[in-house]
């Protein structure tokens, strides 16, 4: 019988970068996206202006789409207030690079 | 009868429980004393309540400048989650810092029975701990201990601060001793809080809100006089005219000539001019007001939000800083308001989440429904008959030293 094996898909930078824009479109709403420049340098506090409830429900939905593969909230947990502060999309975006 | 003091810092928002708990107590029979560095508590306090001032010799120069730390926490345009660094680094630490020695020389004058720290006035839980006296925790921001859960390194990362104190003023033990393992009283109920696993000294006596003296004047003629529907718009006592300007700007574009009544509190004098639709007052009778109207648009501070949903009132949170964002997160998990984002809300945001908060039957619904939680978890009776048994077991009750 024919079987169609999916290899577990391993994600480029600009993918990985687009499913985390549309994480964020998600969370702070679609109106406010468009008038955002979002680039894998925009941090989550400065440039995005995200407060922590924010910042608490994206990384939910990083869990749920990468969870099998990566312990997201585990990392994200692992990180001090200066390291959340300062946290960009490229530093998530290198971690799950790192761990497909 | 016991002798009971509080131990409060300069925030309103903190102090306010405790001036309905203390009247609650002195109604009781007990003595009933608050140590503050603010000389202007005294005119809040209720009836027989004492007010041990904190003073330090004037000649020390180090010591003499008090006054800078009673508006401290405005000194700064502050957001987010920096905020919470802030919140630390240059205002509590600084703060309890000051207080240390102050308090401990009044407690050694008033001899209470038990102490009643504000859990984020660490240096009164460490005072009372050094001395072992008996001491009850105050909590008036419990987002402060939800985010254990949410953002664990942060949480640690502020018990390392608090840490760090305890050392400087001589407690050597590797933990905080912030929140009393006697008993840590949570200013709401468990339903508004949410699920998680605590130990079995936090208790939940639910928001406590009765007793408080009337002291604002207030333009009910006016107010009454109004057929639209009413809200009250408020970002509470720590932020400064900048953010109020900013807020403020907005609420008035979003309801200004709109058949609604605004009460909003600001000093009057931030704009030259208002609409004739708001009634604008520095102070309001917050809590006489509240019954009267439907709905508040607010900062999610901890105080404002309970007082709305103890009358069943839908809200419009808008999280500036500190615990604010976890407290508006807990306002929408429960169905009871809607949140915006404080730096991207635009008047027209706002003019369409109070329509939805005061059209939307469910939002009150759910209001109603953690009223009615706050009302059945006791609020001061219950607080003070757990303050009581501290005092009726003192015998029994057996520090961790």
């Amino acid at each position: 019988m024919d079987q169609l094996i999916t290899e577990p898909k391993t994600l480029s930078n600009d993918e990985i970068f687009g499913v985390l824009n549309q994480f964020i479109t998600e969370v702070i709403g679609e109106e406010f996206v468009d008038e955002m420049d979002i680039t894998p340098d925009s941090s989550f506090t400065k440039d995005l202006e995200m407060d922590s409830i924010e910042i608490v429900a994206f990384s939910e939905k990083v869990k749920i789409y990468f969870g099998e593969n990566i312990n997201f909230t585990g990392w994200l947990s692992n990180m001090d207030l200066d390291e959340i502060i300062s946290l960009k999309l490229s530093d998530i975006i290198n971690y799950i690079r790192l761990c497909q | 009868m016991g002798k009971f003091v509080f131990i409060v810092p300069p925030l309103t928002g903190h102090i306010n429980p405790t001036l309905s708990v203390g009247a609650e107590l002195l109604d009781r029979g007990h003595q009933v004393g608050w140590i503050s560095l603010d000389e202007n508590l005294g005119a809040q306090l209720p009836e027989g309540g004492q007010l041990l001032l904190i003073r330090y010799d004037q000649n020390d120069q180090e010591k003499s400048n008090s006054e800078q730390y009673l508006d401290i926490i405005t000194k700064k345009i502050v957001y987010g989650i920096e905020s919470i660094k802030f919140l630390y680094e240059e205002v509590l630490v600084p703060l309890n810092r000051h207080m240390f020695d102050g308090i401990v020389t009044q407690l050694d004058l008033f001899e209470p029975d038990v102490v009643i720290n504000d859990h984020q006035l660490f240096a009164g839980a460490t005072a009372a701990y050094l001395k072992g006296i008996p001491y009850a925790t105050s909590v008036t921001a419990p987002a402060a201990v939800k985010m254990m859960e949410d953002l664990p390194k942060i949480h640690e990362w502020e018990i390392n601060q608090i840490i760090a104190l305890q050392k400087e003023l001589g407690l050597e033990d590797e933990k905080s001793v912030a929140c009393s393992e006697l008993l840590t009283m949570v200013f709401t109920s468990q339903d508004f809080f949410g699920a998680m696993e605590l130990p079995g000294y936090y208790h939940f006596p639910g928001p406590v809100i009765g007793h408080r003296k009337k002291t604002a004047a207030f333009d009910w003629e006016k107010f009454n006089a109004s057929n639209a529907p009413k809200i009250l718009v408020s970002i509470g006592t720590t932020f400064d005219h900048a953010y109020k300007s900013d807020f403020f700007g907005k609420v008035i574009e979003a309801f200004g000539g709109e058949n609604i009544q605004v009460v909003l509190v600001s000093d009057p004098d931030l704009f030259t001019e208002w609409p004739a639709n708001f009634i604008v007052q520095s102070r309001v009778p917050q809590l006489d007001l509240l019954p009267h109207v439907h709905g508040v648009i607010c900062h999610a501070g901890h105080n404002t939000v309970s007082e709305a949903l103890y009358q069943g009132l839908p809200l419009v949170v808008i999280p500036i800083a500190y615990d604010q964002s976890h407290v508006a997160g807990r306002v929408v998990a429960t169905g009871c308001g809607v949140r915006l984002n404080y730096r991207r809300f635009k008047a027209r945001h706002l003019k369409e989440a109070v329509q939805e908060i005061l059209s939307e039957p469910d939002y009150k619904a759910s209001a109603e429904q953690i009223g009615t939680s706050f009302r059945e978890a006791g609020g001061t009776a219950k607080a003070a008959e757990l303050l009581e048994s501290l005092v009726l077991h003192k015998a029994e009750v057996t520090l961790n030293r």
